[in-house]
């Protein structure tokens, strides 16, 4: 474990090298999640200006939801984002094969490689609209407590989701289109369970649990006997854990190294 | 004059060979986002609607704001799917020397790879309509309508591929383009009522946006083609002040860029 940390803190001081050689990219990318943040709330809030209620939520449980999501998607850009894109680009190049040398797992070096320093500031906005839509929720010290950790068990859900279907990438080759993939699963998560019809919503909680990432936390934050959805992340996140580790070998074999 | 012609169709073609060629590529990265998309929209307002029977809002009713996103849906097949992406990568990795010694320079290069994305998304725009005509959510106003807002959409689509000319232009001065590009998409899309319609929008916001091309690029082809505005005059007028604005800024970026070119990679 003091290996991987220390692994790990190389890993960010180096993006700290690098971001601070490309300082326009730098803002640009805080600009970029800014009016991200800004136009997901504020599409809801114009909705709610015409309506009372959205499915079973009235408008500070949908905002706080989104607000959930949008922090999850805050640490998701800080910590990840970066090395699945670069994933598509290793295996297309063979420069996966320097990775997969490291005397490190293999995925803990491939998805934790990409560290972005710009994103890091955004945080403050997500977790702010967090705060303020749970102060008007009037949610319990439990619940506030709770809080970061119902949204670190959601985005290793997601993380797993998203490494299972980037392994896909070994056969494509071409990563664009699978990361392409991987944004619409995220997008379909940052909309609460309820709006979607009941074969979907049985899909995207039981086969492709991605309404698992937000909706099991949010609900049970809202009431603690709605727990269904939360063990139902919990046991996704086994499942998926162990699917996850068979995939990755089953696609390392699959990998010709275009460089070797 | 055929010479030159002959280089234009054999650009078109080798592009769309290549569009063809990484098929699954092409579904994800173009079509899925928008089926997604839509997928999205539709259960959202499935679920705001089931709230109350006969609920209005704005004056859309279920059908009307089912028939909005549908539309909504084409017009982004048709006119924001290219992407610079390729432009850009160009630029970055040195190979635009190529195109300062070919005789088919590189604006042409990138237009006829332009004109064979938007006839691929012509065919698949007609499938989606023809798939949807079938069903029960689509509602065709006439067709004046439709052919008035087709068209409209496809020059739509040339003051696209003209910003994103632009974005991709930046590459001689930034590392990377796809942030530039991916905030001018998420700005057009939410300000020109492609996430939601701009009825929904407060009214000053709305007047505000009426003194910029964002309205124009969404929210006018879908009308058109819901039969309630017209194409005719402004919105054409409007649309082509912007194009003849990029025209200029693109042709001073690339007189400006060359010079800092360092031609990467030679």
């Amino acid at each position: 474990m003091k290996h991987y940390l220390q692994v790990y803190q190389k890993f960010v001081s180096t993006a700290f090298t690098q971001a601070s050689s490309f300082r326009i990219s730098f803002f640009l990318v805080i600009l970029m999640d800014l009016f991200f943040y800004f136009s997901t709330l504020a599409s809801v809030i114009f909705i709610y200006d015409h309506v009372e209620y959205i499915g079973v939520w009235q408008k500070s449980q949908l905002m706080f939801f989104i607000s959930f999501m949008l922090t999850l998607d805050w640490l998701h850009m800080t910590l990840f984002s970066e090395s699945f894109w670069m994933m598509g680009e290793h295996i297309r190049t063979g420069s996966l094969d320097f990775i997969l040398l490291r005397p490190i797992h293999s995925i803990f070096s491939v998805f934790f490689r990409h560290f972005r320093p710009a994103t890091m500031v955004n945080g403050l906005v997500a977790i702010f609209f967090l705060i303020k839509y749970g102060l008007a929720l009037n949610l319990s010290p439990l619940s506030w407590a709770l809080t970061p950790f119902l949204i670190i068990l959601g985005l290793t859900l997601l993380l797993i989701i998203e490494i299972i279907i980037s392994i896909a990438m070994f056969w494509i080759v071409e990563g664009l289109g699978v990361n392409f993939l991987r944004m619409q699963i995220q997008h379909l998560s940052r909309w609460p369970d309820f709006i979607y019809a009941s074969l979907t919503r049985k899909v995207l909680t039981i086969f492709l649990p991605v309404l698992l990432i937000g909706s099991g936390p949010v609900r049970f934050l809202y009431d603690y006997k709605d727990y269904k959805l939360l063990i139902g992340l919990i046991i996704a996140i086994i499942i998926s854990w162990k699917l996850m580790l068979i995939l990755w070998n089953v696609g390392l074999k699959k990998y010709d190294s275009a460089s070797s | 004059m055929r010479n030159y012609l002959l280089k234009w169709t054999q650009t078109i073609r080798v592009a769309w060979t290549n569009y063809t060629t990484y098929r699954i590529n092409f579904f994800l990265q173009v079509i899925g986002p928008a089926l997604v998309f839509f997928f999205i929209k539709y259960n959202l307002w499935s679920s705001i609607y089931s709230a109350k029977e006969n609920l209005i809002i704005q004056n859309y009713n279920f059908s009307e704001m089912i028939n909005y996103h549908i539309w909504a849906l084409i017009v982004g097949l048709l006119a924001q799917g290219h992407t610079a992406m390729n432009l850009a990568e160009d630029i970055r990795m040195g190979r635009i020397s190529s195109y300062l010694i070919y005789p088919f320079n590189f604006w042409e290069f990138h237009t006829a790879n332009f004109v064979a994305f938007q006839i691929l998304q012509i065919f698949i725009s007609l499938i989606t309509i023809g798939a949807l005509y079938f069903s029960p959510l689509l509602e065709f106003h006439g067709a004046f309508a439709f052919i008035q807002g087709y068209i409209y959409t496809l020059y739509v689509s040339i003051f696209w591929f003209c910003l994103q000319y632009l974005t991709g232009m930046m590459a001689f001065w930034l590392e990377e383009t796809w942030i530039l590009r991916v905030i001018v998409m998420m700005i057009t899309a939410f300000f020109s009522g492609a996430i939601i319609p701009l009825d929904l929008f407060p009214p000053d916001l709305v007047a505000v946006l009426n003194y910029t091309p964002f309205p124009y690029l969404t929210f006018y082809p879908i009308k058109i083609f819901m039969g309630e505005f017209t194409a005719i005059g402004t919105p054409y007028m409007i649309l082509s002040f912007w194009i003849l604005i990029f025209i200029v800024i693109n042709s001073l970026l690339w007189r400006k860029g060359l010079k800092l070119y360092t031609a990467a990679g030679m």
